[in-house]
């Protein structure tokens, strides 16, 4: 029965999202392809934050070096498919993030944080600055979008034509979730998490910390990398301030809070969240930053397990299930392992 | 002299004057951090906040010396309000909920600064007393900067009186390293940290007074000086004022030396400095405490 119910959920999602451009049209199919790139966006950094225990205020240099990556890619290199184009930017996060690790792995905590705020605005402002490469602030745009070749069968245009694109990037994006949903569910996913928990004991289990933390680091860094490649390729456009700033490093961190810590769909639902009260506030007034700013505050002081610890305690309460054995919210024990 | 010589005193007494100004901001943030273990995230926002009270003041009374003395008075009362209603609520869930929370109040500080004065540069004049150059030995020097110089010595002189020669100064560097002893000794903590809370943003709200005539008031003050704040005190080490403050007087020279020779590079150097500290010391300069 329970196996059924979840192929018919299954399905319900699929057709949702295959009829999707149909039914809300192209202003709104846009809309979801933002909320996709930030959700996978947002669960990267989880990745790291929920799962790892490791704040990371500059999760944006991974974004912005796959923006950056795949922008120079289609900008030089003639001819360049769209397929290796997007696996460029996702090279260019995983190197970043490779030399990065040796030094990262080794602190924790505060220092983790700031010295990732620091990386950030080092990498923010090198974009500026070198000018010949990333044409400072006016950022690189108009790059040739390619089509999607799959070989024999066709050649689909994505260039001006949001559907396409939407498609696209639900099959990428939705893979891109779904591999990292795989990598918590591993052997070495228990690890990470375990890492979160008590770091010492792991240690003395004979597993090397540092290099358990590298991996996940890369891992997370990569993905980020992979949505800040779409988010390039659906802008048609890189800039500094819209892929590196400090606020693009703040945005998953938000959507997590919001969300809900520890669960893996949290994120997805603080993305949601904040893309719909993006969409709703800016009918009314500019004052996104006011209305963000007091959501983060309630949040924090009335709602710290987020959406998702909101949701499972609503769940426990009307239908009576008794709380999973090993619960992925322990929003509060998160919250005192990263400080 | 000769002008070379003199253009590299005039950088120098402004690369001084800077520094002296994020050591202002950074040991509000020390002071905070070292007694209460927050990294106050809103503590630029306040600073800016403070320019903008300041600019006030000097709106409606035409007095600068007024405004020196109110406006971080104002926001040292924000200060306390936010810890006392919000932090103080939120300290049982650890310190990313604070961070979180700091966050989301320098969001609001920001957006609410934006309707009430708008977004553009607004000028606060110098006092005619401290207009126009002074020579000494030779040399011009800027009068307002060199009292921004003395005015941060004075403050910081007023701030180790106080925690070096009151009874008011020794509470706080006992919580400092034990806050629940110090607490189990009948003294009431919460007080002492509203207290702290409130003298670090008044600290704040000096530097940010100080600089408005130097810089002029508008939103982006809380990033651009904000950030340097905050990598001074990563680069120090969390809760080391002696950190802070040599930290503080390199970055100073780093950043008006640096226009100097390397403008393009400018703002790398620092974050640059930082790096290479913390990959070798991941606690900073002085920092001792386990962060």
């Amino acid at each position: 029965m329970n196996k059924k119910l979840q192929w018919i959920s299954w399905a319900v999602l699929v057709s949702v999202l295959a009829l999707y451009p149909r039914i809300f049209g192209i202003y709104y199919t846009n809309v979801f392809v933002t909320f996709a790139i930030f959700a996978v966006y947002a669960v990267s950094l989880n990745l790291l934050l929920g799962y790892t225990g490791l704040l990371s205020f500059g999760q944006a240099m991974f974004f912005g070096a796959g923006g950056y990556g795949t922008a120079l890619a289609l900008k030089h290199i003639q001819g360049i498919a769209l397929m290796p184009a997007l696996g460029i930017g996702f090279l260019a996060a995983i190197v970043l993030a490779a030399i990065l690790s040796p030094l990262v792995v080794r602190v924790s905590g505060t220092a983790f944080a700031m010295l990732h705020l620091a990386f950030g605005q080092v990498m923010y402002v090198l974009a500026l600055k070198l000018r010949g490469i990333t044409g400072g602030e006016d950022g690189i745009g108009n790059f040739p979008i390619p089509n999607l070749n799959i070989p024999g069968i066709a050649a689909i245009p994505m260039k001006n034509d949001p559907v396409n694109f939407y498609y696209f990037a639900v099959v990428v994006l939705g893979l891109s979730l779904w591999i990292m949903w795989f990598f918590t569910k591993t052997p070495f996913g228990q690890l990470q998490v375990g890492v979160r928990d008590n770091a010492k004991r792991i240690d003395y289990l004979g597993y090397k910390v540092p290099q358990i933390k590298a991996v996940v680091y890369i891992f997370s860094g990569a993905f980020a990398g992979l949505a800040g490649a779409m988010f390039v390729l659906f802008q048609d456009m890189v800039s500094a301030d819209g892929s590196l700033g400090i606020l693009v490093s703040f945005n998953p961190i938000i959507s997590t809070v919001v969300g809900g810590m520890g669960s893996f769909l949290g994120p997805v639902w603080g993305a949601a969240i904040f893309q719909i009260i993006e969409e709703v506030v800016q009918r009314f007034t500019e004052r996104v930053e006011l209305v963000v700013g007091i959501i983060l505050i309630l949040v924090t002081m009335f709602a710290p397990g987020g959406f998702a610890g909101w949701m499972s305690m609503l769940k426990q309460k009307i239908f009576l299930v008794r709380p999973p054995r090993l619960q992925p919210v322990a929003t509060k024990e998160i919250l005192e392992k990263v400080s | 002299m000769d002008p070379t010589t003199s253009l590299y005193v005039a950088q120098g007494i402004h690369g001084l004057a800077y520094g002296m100004i994020l050591f202002l901001i950074a040991s509000g943030l020390n002071i905070i951090f070292g007694m209460m273990g927050i990294l106050n995230l809103a503590h630029t926002a306040f600073f800016m906040l403070a320019a903008y009270f300041g600019y006030q003041v000097v709106a409606w009374t035409g007095s600068y010396w007024l405004a020196l003395l109110i406006a971080p008075i104002c926001t040292a009362f924000f200060g306390i309000i936010l810890e006392r209603f919000f932090l103080r609520r939120v300290h049982a869930l650890g310190h990313l909920g604070e961070l979180i929370l700091t966050v989301g109040v320098g969001m609001v500080i920001l957006a609410v600064v934006k309707i009430f004065w708008g977004t553009e540069s607004l000028p606060v004049a110098v006092p005619p007393a401290l207009m126009g150059m002074v020579n000494i030995a030779g040399l011009d020097y800027p009068v307002y900067r060199l009292f921004v110089i003395a005015l941060a010595l004075v403050v910081l002189g007023f701030m180790g009186l106080v925690l070096y020669k009151t009874r008011l100064g020794k509470i706080v560097r006992a919580a400092v390293s034990d806050a629940d002893m110090v607490n189990a000794l009948g003294i009431n903590i919460p007080v002492v940290f509203m207290l702290v809370f409130g003298i670090g943003t008044w600290l704040a709200g000096i530097a940010g007074v100080a600089i408005a005539p130097i810089l002029t008031v508008f939103p982006g003050l809380d990033g651009q000086v904000g950030m340097d704040a905050f990598i001074v005190v990563v680069t120090g080490g969390f809760g080391s004022l002696m950190g802070a403050f040599i930290v503080s007087l390199i970055f100073g020279f780093l950043s008006s030396y640096g226009i100097q020779f390397v403008s393009q590079l400018a703002p790398v150097l620092m974050v640059l400095f930082m790096a290479i500290v913390l990959a070798f010391k991941p606690n900073g300069l002085f920092g001792e405490r386990e962060s």
